[in-house]
């Protein structure tokens, strides 16, 4: 016991430099995520066919490939075609890219679930279709799918450590904790704090979510 | 873009084996998602059926163990088996698989990998059946009783059919994500699709023809996207089917909201 306490007394700056990277990961990935999940959820519903198709080929391409693979294309691939990509532009690019799939489909059933009457209503009141989203839909429909967002970001947590462990010069929680690990060789220690760490950010989240649940979901 | 899509950079694909070995790779992932999914959906049936028990003496540490693995990452418990998975466990999984698997699942090292993704699997398909089983009306599994069903019998012929059928997107959604997932065993040294790639990119085999990584890494990206993508065509279709035979209507389960998307596809437009 004294052990387990002892590795966290010693190495709490690493541990804790992790979890800040970590954090700053996710919360700049979600930024993009969300401002491109609601500009591929808006082309996913616009009223013309090819937008349709585009958001859905958006869709399919990065829900359907490992987010290391997408990570090793736009880190290494990026690096080797030439191009000097920074590793936290490529990490926070690629999970921002990744996720931003999943939201956009959360998005686009909470836009159906806004209902044709509203679209229709904005639209014959003169206001243009963009506005129209802007305006009615996507605010409800962001309000709908607060519990899919939450899951979303949840995920996003955890995927961030697909990220720190195929860059090397992105030193987040889990990687920290290798490092530890391999200093002191106390792996049930070391991997247990680090699991702590990684429970207090999806708690968090998990907990802030609720809250805004409660303020502002609408219930259907 | 010009680089994209220079001929002289897509020419390791028809040149020696290059190809082949990329698809052996990706022999290795499946051969891993399909046995960990069995794994998964059984460990995570019988985890699911002791977390709705009505004793908190089971349900309680049962729903701790499956909010802890179900709340980590993946790679992480991955990595962790891979250096705690005692030595002896090891011996004991390179003898105990049969000599008709596959020559990479062979490896001692697969057991970390393995019950890694069982683990985490499990837990999560544990809350997606759990989910889909509490949705039932309560009135279905009352009526099974009062007819004088056992409890094991109320499960198998009235509750977990009718259950278990609502889960089967986000079931084949979770799956898709596992057989993305079976990327990651390449970080503990498995030689897979990513470990594949990598040497292919890395030699390129003839001295002149080189294999750039983006390439390379792009046609790994398509050998998973036609998969996935067949894996929820298939699904839907199969989903679509049984509705028309049963004549049900399609049913949101609260609680898989992160499995939204799939869900979305059957009931939007």
């Amino acid at each position: 016991m004294s052990e387990l306490w002892g590795v966290l007394e010693e190495h709490l700056p690493e541990f804790s430099a992790g979890l800040w990277v970590t954090f700053r990961l996710v919360a700049a990935s979600l930024l993009i995520a969300i401002g491109v999940g609601t500009a591929v959820a808006a082309l996913r519903v616009a009223p013309l066919r090819w937008l349709n198709r585009i958001g859905g080929v958006y869709v399919e391409t990065f829900r359907n490939v490992p987010l290391l693979v997408l990570l090793i294309i736009a880190f290494a691939g990026i690096r080797r075609a030439g191009i000097p990509i920074d590793p936290w532009v490529a990490g926070i690019a690629s999970l921002g890219l990744y996720t931003a799939a999943y939201i956009a489909e959360a998005l686009r059933s909470g836009v159906f679930a806004v209902g044709k009457g509203q679209i229709d209503a904005a639209l014959s009141l003169g206001l243009s279709y963009p506005r129209t989203m802007r305006r009615i839909v996507l605010p409800q429909a962001f309000r709908t799918v607060i519990p899919a967002l939450s899951s979303l970001v949840i995920a996003m947590i955890k995927n961030s450590a697909i990220v720190g462990a195929s860059l090397v010069a992105l030193p987040d929680l889990l990687k920290s904790a290798r490092q530890v690990q391999a200093d002191t060789a106390q792996t049930n220690e070391v991997f247990f704090w680090a699991a702590i760490g990684y429970l207090l950010l999806t708690v968090t989240a998990t907990l802030g979510f609720r809250y805004l649940e409660r303020t502002y979901a609408i219930k259907r | 873009m010009s680089y994209l899509f220079d001929p002289d950079n897509w020419e390791w694909l028809w040149t020696g084996n290059n190809f082949r070995f990329l698809l052996e790779g990706f022999a290795v992932n499946l051969q891993i998602a399909a046995i960990a999914i069995v794994l998964s959906f059984a460990v995570g049936l019988v985890l699911a059926l002791m977390r709705i028990s009505s004793r908190r003496l089971i349900s309680f540490p049962v729903g701790v163990w499956v909010d802890v693995w179900r709340n980590l990452p993946l790679i992480f418990i991955i990595l962790y088996l891979a250096l705690a998975v005692p030595g002896s466990w090891r011996d004991a999984y390179g003898e105990a698989v049969p000599d008709f698997f596959p020559e990479a699942l062979q490896d001692e090292l697969v057991l970390g990998a393995l019950l890694g993704l069982v683990l985490y699997n499990s837990a999560v398909l544990c809350e997606i059946m759990r989910s889909g089983i509490q949705s039932l009306d309560r009135g279905q599994r009352e009526a099974a009783a009062s007819l004088g069903l056992t409890y094991l019998q109320q499960m198998r012929f009235v509750v977990l059919p009718q259950g278990l059928r609502r889960m089967v997107p986000a079931t084949v959604s979770q799956l898709i994500t596992l057989n993305k997932d079976t990327t990651l065993v390449s970080i503990i040294a498995i030689q897979e699709l990513v470990r594949h790639g990598n040497t292919v990119a890395a030699t390129g085999f003839g001295v002149t023809v080189t294999a750039p990584i983006l390439q390379v890494f792009i046609v790994v990206g398509l050998l998973f996207i036609a998969v996935n993508l067949a894996l929820s065509r298939l699904s839907r279709r199969l989903e679509i089917r049984e509705r028309e035979r049963t004549g049900t209507k399609p049913t949101s389960v609260r609680g898989l909201e992160d499995q939204v998307a799939l869900e979305s596809d059957t009931t939007g437009r």
